[in-house]
């Protein structure tokens, strides 16, 4: 059975003669896209919650892009009429990374705010919330950025244990040691 | 015929026999070992049966449990609950995270050794352990009480020096207490 779009093309249709500007894309069932500059992000979020129904903000996230010398941040809503998830990604630069503070809309994207204004170091003029979230008295450059060697860093902080170092695989001596079969399956994943 | 050697000796037996029948635990639920917690206590696995039972606070617990990976920012909090804790203190640490890092091993906000920042009487390994082997730490620790090896605290006042320093290593700007015992 062919699967119908129905009310994801009505959604498709409504933001796109209220938008322009915006490219949009019915992802899968129940997964509407909204690609958009960042300008036009608290305008696609109010419509949203205003005239589609989108009653409930579900998550606030950042990916970052360091190919592209972008973030791109994704705003996922969810109504509960329609049942569709609504996907707005805007993308904005790298270096001096700004955005929109949108906590005026839903409070909780407030939360998520904070969140990656530690994790990445996205900045949000004007928004109120405490400058530690997660982390105390970090130094480097925000840990979740793909340019944050975590290994390097741990190697400096913390001192490891000895007895790791060579990974080894160990799972067929303790199988040895048992006198236990190792299915074939499993082998597969062997690191030698 | 009075021997005072032998009067310390049996002192010390009681003592060490009744601090090991009575273990008073704070569980620190750090990482997701704390989820193994509640069987044990509880009807299946009962470690009352032991003597080993919750505390509700640092100062009434005789026996902190570390249960799994422990972020910086929770060391600090721990490191204030084990100097809180009064003297016979006990420390478990639970799974593999608190021996080497466990799978947080290369993670830049866990630490990956406990006894550089506390000092460790039993570690329990596994990830995580099962009520099993937590049952069979708490043996050991009522082993090494009753023999009185269990002198973490006793190291800890001792090297204090030593484990500040590493404290400090990787809690920056935070005011750890100055003791003078
Ligand atoms: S040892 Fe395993 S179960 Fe325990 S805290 Fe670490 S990851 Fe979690």
């Amino acid at each position: 059975m062919e699967t119908t779009f129905i009310k994801e093309e009505l959604l498709f249709r409504q933001l796109e003669t209220a938008f322009e500007n915006v490219v949009l894309e019915i992802a899968r069932k129940e997964a509407v896209l909204v690609y958009a500059p960042k300008e036009l992000v608290a305008p696609i979020l109010l419509y949203a919650k205003e005239k589609l129904g989108y009653k409930s903000f579900s998550h606030l996230s950042c990916v970052d892009w360091i190919e592209n010398d972008e973030f791109e941040l994704v705003y996922i809503l969810w109504s509960p009429e329609t049942k569709i998830n609504l996907f707005v990604k805007t993308r904005i630069e790298r270096e001096n990374p700004i955005m929109e503070n949108t906590d005026t809309i839903w409070r909780q994207i407030n939360t998520y705010q904070r969140e990656i204004r530690e994790m990445f170091g996205v900045e949000f003029p004007g928004f109120i919330g405490e400058k530690e979230f997660i982390l105390e008295d970090w130094e480097e450059i925000p840990p979740m950025r793909r340019d944050f060697d975590t290994l390097d860093y741990v190697s400096e902080t913390f001192d490891e244990r000895p007895g790791r170092e060579d990974k080894q695989d160990v799972r067929e001596r303790i199988a040895n040691r048992s006198g236990e079969e190792i299915p074939d399956f499993a082998k597969k994943y062997s690191r030698e | 015929m009075y021997n005072d050697n032998n009067a310390q000796t049996i002192v010390e037996y009681i003592k060490n026999f009744t601090r090991k029948n009575s273990l008073f635990m704070l569980a620190y639920g750090t990482g997701c070992g704390a989820i193994e917690l509640p069987a044990t206590l509880t009807s299946r696995y009962d470690a009352e049966r032991l003597g080993v039972r919750g505390a509700a606070t640092p100062r009434q617990a005789d026996l902190l449990l570390i249960t799994g990976y422990l972020s910086t920012k929770t060391l600090k909090r721990v490191i204030r609950v084990y100097e809180q804790m009064q003297d016979p203190k006990y420390v478990i640490g639970f799974g593999s995270c608190t021996i080497n890092g466990g799978m947080y091993w290369d993670s830049y906000n866990t630490i990956k050794m406990l006894d550089k920042y506390i000092p460790v009487d039993v570690y329990i390994n596994g990830c995580m352990p099962r009520p099993e082997s937590v049952i069979a730490g708490f043996k050991e620790l009522q082993r090494l009480i009753s023999e009185g090896k269990a002198d973490g605290a006793t190291k800890y006042k001792e090297n204090l020096d030593w484990y500040r320093e590493n404290q400090k290593k990787v809690l920056k700007n935070w005011p750890l207490v100055e003791y003078n015992w």
